[in-house]
Formats: C-alpha cells, sequence, structure tokens
C-alpha cells in the first residue's frame, strides 16, 4: 500500500491531468472545454481519493458514504438550478 | 486529564466529558431555552388578545416571533431530544461513553454559548426580527441592519458547529460501539430514531451550515449572494439552501421523540412492536425521501411548475411510510395490556396530535390549496401540531426516564395532571388557529370577526405554560423526596439502561456488555473487576431474566482496557473563547467596525479560543475505542479515522452547497454573462501545482511515518507547510493585485462569489497548516507519532480533501 512509486505517478499523472485542462481551452470550444475540464477533474478526484486518500483499500461503506455527501450536493445544485429554467 | 471531581461541585460540570453528566446539562439547558423561547411565546399571544398594535412595538413584536422560532427549533427541540440521546444511547447499545467524550462535552459547551449569544444579541440594538427562516433578501444589513441581527446569525452558525461534532459522534458511537451481538436489527428503537436522526443532521446541517457561511459573509464582510439587486434569484438561492435543510430538519425534530414513543408504547402495552422490521424499514425510506421534498416549501415562489409538481407527489409520497409506523403503534396497542401511566400519556397524545398534524400537512402540500394557505395560520398551526405535538413525546421521555437519571420516582398523579393540563391546554391554544385560518402569519393585524378564537388560543398558551409549573413543581420536588425507584421500575422494560443501577456509576457496568449469548450479560476484565463502582441489579424484576456475568476467557482479558478519562475543561475554554470571538465579529459590518470594543474581543476571542485549543491539543485524554464491538458496516477501520471520513462527508456538503450556490447564480444569471474575476489563470495553475505537490508530500510524511523515520517525517512534513504557505502566498499576492485594480468583495456578485468560495478553501488551507505546525512540534519535541501514525494519515485525509476542492475551483473561477 505504501509504495513510493506508485504515489510518484498517481502524483505525475495529476500534474499532467491539471496542465490539461488549461490546454483545453486553448485547443477545443467553450462547451467541449467545460465538458472535458470536468471529466478531467472528476478523473484526479478519483484518483485522490482511492490513492493519496487510499479509499481504495478501506471498506467500502467509506466510499458509499462520502458518495453520499457528494450525490447530496449534486442533487441540490441540478434541482435548484433546473427550477429557475 | 484531571479526576472528575463529585457531583455536589461546580467543578464537575465544568471539566465532565462523561455521556451521562452531559446529557443531565444538555436537557437542563434545553429546558431553560424552552423557558424563555415559552415567554416570547407568551408575549406574542398577549398581543394577539386584540389585533393591532398592543404591549409591543411592531419590531419587538417581529423579534418576539423570531427569537421564539429559533429559540424553540434550534435551542429546545433538538438539543433536549440529545440530552436524552447522550444519556441513553451508550447504555442501550452496551457502549462506556460516546467514541469521543471530550467532542462531545465540546459540542455542549458551543450549544451553551451559542444559546447565550443569541441572548446577547437582543442587547446590540435588537436582535435578528425578519422570521426564523431568515429568507433572503430580508436577511441582508440593508433590511436587518442591527448589530443583534448579525450576533444571531453567527450563534447559529456555532450552534451548528456543534451540531456537526455532536453528530460525527453519534454516528461513529452507534456505527461503532455496539456491544457484541447486537446487529443492526437489535438496536433499540430509541436509538434506532437517534441514529437515522444524526444521519439526516450530517447531510442537512452541513448545508445550512454553507448557507449561514454565505449569509454571515454578506453580513460581515458585505458581500451580495442575498442582495436583491445581485441577481434576481437571490432569495431563490438562500430558499433552496434553507429547505433543503429545513425540510429533513422537521424529521430531524420528529424522530427523536418518534423513537420515545416507539420505546414506550413497548414498555407500557407489554407487548413488542408490531411490525418492528417495517418500522425500522419505513423510517430508513423517511430519512431518505426526507432530501427529496424540500421545494414544496416553496410553491409561491417563480420556481417552475414541473418541479413543484415533482415535489408534490414526493411530498405526498413520505406520508407513506408514516402511515405504516401509525398502524404499528395503534396495532401494537391493540395487541397489548396498555398501563395508563404519565409518560405512556404523553406519547399516546404526541401520536394524537402528530397525526392531525400530519394531516393538515397534506393540505400544505399540494400546489393548488398551499397558493391558499401559505402565509396563514393555517401553517402555523400545522407546524405546531407537528414539532411541539411531537415533541410531547419527549415530556413522556422525561418522566420515563428521571427513574434512571435521579433514582427517584416522580409523582404520578401530578404527572397525570401535568398531561392533562397540557393537553388541553394545547389544544385550546392550536386548534382555534386553524379555524382563524385567515389570520396572515408574522403580524398582528388580524380580521376583527376571529378575535374569539385569538383570544381561546391565547387562554390555550397560559395554561399550556402553567402545565409546566407542574411538571417543574413535580420534578423538583420528587428529586428530594420521591420514592426510591430501584434500577427498574417498569414492568415490561427491556432496554439494557434497566438492567443497572439508577443512576447507573459513571463507567455504567464492570467490565463489558455482551448480547453474544442471545442475552445481555456483563463480561468482566481483569482491571475492571478492582475499578467496579456498580453496575449490580437493585430490584428483582424481568431485566434479571437476561442478566448474567460472566467471568473472562483468556481471550477477553488481553482484550483488557486501560482506565477511560472523564474529565477535561478545555471544552469550557473553548466555548468561552469562541463565544468572546463571535461576540468580536458581531459589530463587523460591511467589513467595517461598529466600535472598538468589538475589536478588543475579536482579539481576546482569539488568544482564548487558541490557548484553549493548544491545551486540548497537548492533553493526554483517554478515551479508549472498545476492543470488541459490532461494528457493521464500518469493521476494521478504526474510530478516530471514521470519525474523519463522517465529518469529511459533512465538508463535501459544506463546500458542495458553496460552490452550488456558485453554479446556481450563474446560469440564473446567464451563464455567458459571468465575468471571470482572475485577469490571469496563470496563478491559479502555479497554486494548483503547489497544492497537488503538498498532497504528494503527506503522503511522503506517511510513508516516513510507518517507516518510523523521523528525519523524513519532519521533511515531508515540513515541504508540506511550506507548500501551504507558498498557496496562501500566491492567494495573498492575487488578491492584493485585484484590490489594486479595485475589485472588493462588495464590488459585484462575481467578485463575492470568487473572493468567498476561494477564501473559505484558503481557510481550509490556514487550518491544516495550523494543524501541520503542531504535528512538526510535536514530533520535534517527542518524536511524536513514530510509534503510532495514525495522526498523520488523518492529517493528510483532511489534506487531500482540501486539494480535491482545489482541484474544482481552479477551473471554475480561472477558466470557464
Amino acid at each position: 500500500m505504501t509504495s513510493v512509486k506508485l504515489y510518484t505517478a498517481i502524483y505525475v499523472a495529476l500534474l499532467v491531468l491539471a496542465t490539461s485542462k488549461v490546454i483545453f481551452f486553448q485547443l477545443f470550444d467553450y462547451w467541449t472545454a467545460v465538458s472535458m475540464t470536468m471529466v478531467t477533474a472528476v478523473a484526479k478526484t478519483l484518483l485522490i481519493v482511492a490513492y493519496f486518500q487510499h479509499l481504495r483499500f478501506e471498506p467500502r461503506s467509506l466510499t458509499y458514504l462520502v458518495g453520499m455527501g457528494a450525490f447530496a450536493v449534486f442533487l441540490l445544485t441540478v434541482a435548484a438550478t433546473y427550477s429557475i429554467f | 486529564m484531571s479526576d472528575l471531581p463529585p457531583a455536589s461541585s461546580v467543578k464537575r460540570w465544568l471539566v465532565t466529558t462523561n455521556h451521562k453528566d452531559v446529557g443531565v446539562l444538555y436537557l437542563l439547558t434545553a429546558l431553560f431555552f424552552l423557558l424563555l423561547g415559552g415567554v416570547l411565546a407568551l408575549l406574542i399571544r398577549m398581543q394577539l388578545w386584540v389585533p393591532g398594535p398592543s404591549i409591543l412595538s411592531g419590531r419587538a413584536y417581529n423579534e418576539a416571533v423570531t427569537t421564539h422560532g429559533l429559540l424553540m427549533v434550534f435551542w429546545f427541540l433538538s438539543p433536549f431530544a440529545f440530552g436524552f440521546a447522550n444519556y441513553v444511547v451508550p447504555l442501550q447499545i452496551g457502549a462506556k461513553d460516546l467514541a469521543f467524550p471530550r467532542l462531545n462535552a465540546l459540542s455542549y459547551w458551543l450549544y451553551l454559548f451559542s444559546g447565550l449569544l443569541m441572548m446577547v444579541s437582543f442587547f446590540q440594538g435588537g436582535t435578528y426580527d425578519a422570521g426564523w427562516t431568515m429568507y433572503a433578501p430580508l436577511n441582508i444589513p440593508e433590511y436587518s441592519p442591527m448589530v443583534g441581527g448579525t450576533t444571531a446569525v453567527l450563534a447559529l452558525l456555532m450552534f451548528v458547529v456543534s451540531v456537526t461534532m455532536g453528530t460525527v459522534n453519534f454516528l461513529v458511537t452507534i456505527h461503532y460501539g455496539k456491544a457484541e451481538g447486537m446487529g443492526m436489527w437489535n438496536i433499540p428503537l430509541f436509538t434506532w430514531s437517534i441514529l437515522l436522526t444524526v444521519w439526516m443532521m450530517l447531510f442537512a446541517f452541513a448545508a445550512l451550515l454553507g448557507a449561514l457561511l454565505l449569509l454571515g459573509s454578506d453580513r460581515i464582510i458585505g458581500t451580495l449572494y442575498f442582495t436583491a439587486t445581485g441577481t434576481e434569484d437571490s432569495s431563490l438561492l438562500w430558499a433552496h439552501l434553507f429547505w433543503f435543510f429545513g425540510h429533513p430538519e422537521v424529521y430531524i425534530v420528529f424522530f427523536p421523540a418518534l423513537g420515545v414513543m416507539l420505546e414506550i408504547f413497548q414498555t407500557f402495552s407489554g407487548r413488542r412492536l408490531v411490525g418492528r422490521k417495517w418500522v425500522i424499514l419505513a423510517m430508513i425510506l423517511i430519512a431518505v425521501q426526507s432530501f427529496l421534498v424540500w421545494m414544496h416549501h416553496m410553491f409561491l415562489t417563480n420556481i417552475n411548475l414541473e418541479i413543484k409538481t415533482i415535489m408534490m407527489a414526493t411530498t405526498i409520497g413520505i406520508s407513506l411510510p408514516f402511515d405504516l409506523i401509525v398502524f404499528a403503534l395503534i396495532y401494537t396497542l391493540v395487541k397489548g395490556r396498555v398501563q395508563f401511566t404519565t409518560p405512556f400519556l404523553f406519547s399516546l397524545g404526541a401520536l394524537l396530535l402528530f397525526i392531525l398534524g400530519g394531516i393538515t400537512g397534506v393540505f400544505l402540500g399540494a400546489v393548488v390549496l398551499d397558493y391558499e394557505f401559505r402565509g396563514t395560520y393555517w401553517v402555523v398551526a400545522h407546524f405546531h401540531y407537528v414539532m411541539f405535538g411531537g415533541a410531547t413525546a419527549l415530556f413522556g421521555a422525561l418522566y420515563y426516564w428521571y427513574p434512571k437519571m435521579t433514582g427517584r420516582m416522580y409523582d404520578e398523579f401530578l404527572g397525570k395532571l401535568h398531561f392533562g393540563t397540557f393537553f388541553v391546554g394545547f389544544n385550546l391554544l392550536y386548534f382555534p388557529l386553524f379555524l382563524a385560518w385567515e389570520t396572515p402569519r408574522r403580524v398582528f393585524e388580524y380580521n376583527v370577526e376571529l378575535i374569539t378564537w385569538h383570544q381561546l388560543a391565547t387562554i390555550g398558551g397560559f395554561i399550556v405554560a402553567a402545565s409546566f409549573l407542574i411538571m417543574f413543581y413535580n420534578l423538583y420536588v420528587s428529586y428530594w423526596n420521591g420514592e426510591p425507584a430501584g434500577a427498574n421500575p417498569w414492568e415490561f422494560s427491556r432496554t439494557a439502561e434497566w438492567a443497572i443501577d439508577s443512576p447507573p456509576p459513571l463507567e455504567n457496568w464492570p467490565g463489558r456488555a455482551s448480547y453474544a449469548d442471545g442475552s445481555l450479560s456483563f463480561i468482566e476484565t481483569p482491571s475492571t473487576t478492582h475499578a467496579a463502582d456498580g453496575g449490580q441489579v437493585a430490584e428483582p424484576g424481568v431485566v434479571e431474566e437476561f442478566l448474567e456475568v460472566h467471568e473472562p476467557t483468556e481471550t477477553e482479558a488481553v482484550h483488557d482496557e486501560p482506565h477511560e478519562d472523564h474529565a477535561s475543561i478545555w471544552p469550557f475554554g473553548i466555548g468561552v473563547g469562541l463565544f468572546v470571538l463571535f461576540l468580536g465579529l458581531s459589530g463587523l459590518h460591511g467589513a467595517e467596525l461598529q466600535g472598538p470594543h468589538y475589536l478588543a474581543a475579536i482579539a481576546v476571542g482569539v488568544g482564548l479560543s487558541g490557548y484553549a485549543l493548544l491545551g486540548f491539543g497537548f492533553e493526554q485524554f483517554h478515551a479508549p475505542e472498545a476492543a470488541i464491538a459490532e461494528r457493521w458496516p464500518f469493521e476494521g477501520i478504526g474510530k478516530t479515522k471514521l470519525g474523519v471520513w463522517f465529518f469529511l462527508a459533512s465538508d463535501v456538503v459544506v463546500f458542495g452547497a458553496v460552490i452550488g450556490a456558485f453554479i446556481f447564480i450563474r446560469a440564473g444569471m446567464g451563464w455567458g454573462a459571468w465575468e471571470t474575476v482572475p485577469p490571469d489563470p496563470l496563478p491559479g495553475l502555479v497554486n494548483t501545482f503547489v497544492l497537488l505537490t503538498s498532497s504528494f508530500t503527506v503522503i511522503l510524511a506517511l510513508v516516513a511515518a510507518e517507516r518510523k523515520s523521523k528525519r523524513g517525517l519532519l521533511g515531508a512534513l515540513g515541504a508540506t507547510f511550506v507548500l501551504g504557505l507558498t498557496f496562501l502566498g500566491i492567494k495573498a499576492w492575487e488578491w492584493s493585485y485585484e484590490f489594486s485594480i479595485g475589485i472588493y468583495p462588495q464590488t459585484s456578485i462575481e467578485a463575492s462569489v470568487y473572493y468567498v468560495t476561494t477564501g473559505l478553501h484558503g481557510l481550509h488551507v490556514v487550518l491544516g497548516m495550523l494543524i501541520a505546525g503542531f504535528m512538526l512540534y510535536r514530533i520535534y519535541s517527542v518524536d511524536a507519532y513514530l510509534e503510532d501514525h495514525r495522526p498523520v494519515e488523518f492529517f493528510g485525509l483532511y489534506w487531500h480533501f482540501v486539494d480535491i476542492v482545489w482541484v474544482f475551483l481552479f477551473p471554475l473561477f480561472y477558466l470557464m
């Protein structure tokens, strides 16, 4: 679990993904870049949560716990925003 | 750690961390706020004796209505229920205490001091006066300019912090500390109700915390979230955030009362609850559904009809599991042999009142009817039947557990007299309000034809108040002269609290509780046979059937636990410090101080809080994790780590609410019309690299700690600290540049959202650095975390979370 090599690889991947967000806005139209950026942000989050916070190696119930929090705010944001259109 | 003084000493009550003591403190404090809220209610009813101005000015009436609502909903109902939860839940699940006893004491002190802050707000030019729902735009300083208004908002914020700590504590306690053999289906029903309550609280109160942070920012810094001129959707933003919390709050308040009803119905009908598993499933369903109905509080706003229709359907849907519970309760009585004791009468009364409150609520859940009823006394009558009606069971709980807490019986005749007076007064107070439903809410003007109903209601109000005098007299006199209650005064009680002395000894029982062989037994361990100071059944009765005392086996002796601590002064100290600090902050209005004394209060508050927090951090406080316990579904995680994860799940919602507010406002304005505040994404990108690197160094710190390398740990954690400082430095440079070109938090809605969201994140970085600094000092001075690296891991979990938030903030605020 505590493999420095693995952590380093993930760190490098995170740096690359972070840089890619800026590049998306140079290469693609606005909404494509927004979509790709958000997908990238989610990918980065999953990497950090799974390995740096080692949720991958914990009981699955912890993942569900955090997932419930994320779902709650997703629901609030989407439903509230939808309500004004 | 210091020894716990005797109960007769004042010091005991300042330092105690024991769950039973804290429970008693909660109960007494909540009853004090009931009195305070009750006096305000009587003022309101006196004012309404005739329509129009009489004893109160318009402002004073608004303050009385607002504060009555806030005090009753926040400072009385839930804390009263959690007084019982503190006392009873550990006993029912076979735990020695809550998972984090010092945190529990801190929750209590923040609760008390938040209430005191609320009281102080009356003397700062008037308190908040725009309704307990704090609707925008009345909640911003232009419309509620008094310093006391800001104090009330800060008091509520402090209360929510207290609730969050309590929530995490109870979640870990119940999920992680149940006695061996007590599976989820075996949890007593009161504890089940508390478990579901804290699950709802975890997410609901986080949304409220997010909303209050934004409102606090509007009032203190002068940002524009809820200013009507910022965007036409500002008031909807508050309504969404508030009711996303507010509807689950109805069940958060009601569930503990429901748990009491379930418990008491079983005890006094001598019968197991009919359909027990189905009732539990129905409660779980309600807890989930409670998050899907919030917009039924917004039917008269301009949200679209489609979403109103969906919310109408989900609202009707939530009544179905309630029907199941009500029928299960009624059928339990039908099948049982009912004993009409005082606790039972209050529970039965609560059921009747709640049924009436529930049925009248169905009217409000229908969009068309709500157009007519909204803003009238129909709503007032309905929610008092639901909230106060439900709370009626909590007074039953007071009588039910009074013998356990004091060792004395209350006077049964006076108890029944209290119930009779209360029940008559309650219905005389609230039922006429249904008949006078055309009265508009929140004002003292009404059609003179309705005067009879209002005068009846006022008389009812005074009868309810008088009934509580009977209760206080009964409980006071019985405390000194009541009959000794013994361990179990009730014939058919089955839960574990009745198997031990009344009141229970400090550590509840010698050894540990176990249900491994299907019935309750106490397994003694070598150390506890010496420490035991009670735990015997005083009276023969039903509990004796399931109570056995086992000698420890060899394996169990290995799990012998060291002595627990029960005293710390630091939670009280932190409470005092934050009270002074928040009082000082209330003097900030649009980033300008209202007087030098507020600055002094801020300085003293920071000093006191910092000193107490350091004392808290350095104190050796031992609250051992039970070696053997039922922990589904969180086996093998460790109690502190589980606590950190519960906290992070709640923080996800706090940040999510703040980021969601940004998306909502921007979408409302037209996505493309939004002007990005930072002129250049480069500083944001550099800070992204800095934070990602700091996450990497935290992981390296954990690796170093696991390898017991002091130098590696100091280096990696030190690098994290320096990187945090770099992040803040770049942020400061960026902000100072924006200030220099005239972009302040008050400049525009875009600037407000940018500064508040990134500022809240920056505050998390600062908090993380304070913890890192503390840990670095401990590593340097006492070689900390080399033997036990878990604190480094816990800190890492938090720091990575802060990093993840930035992963989203960077594109949202710099690139889009």
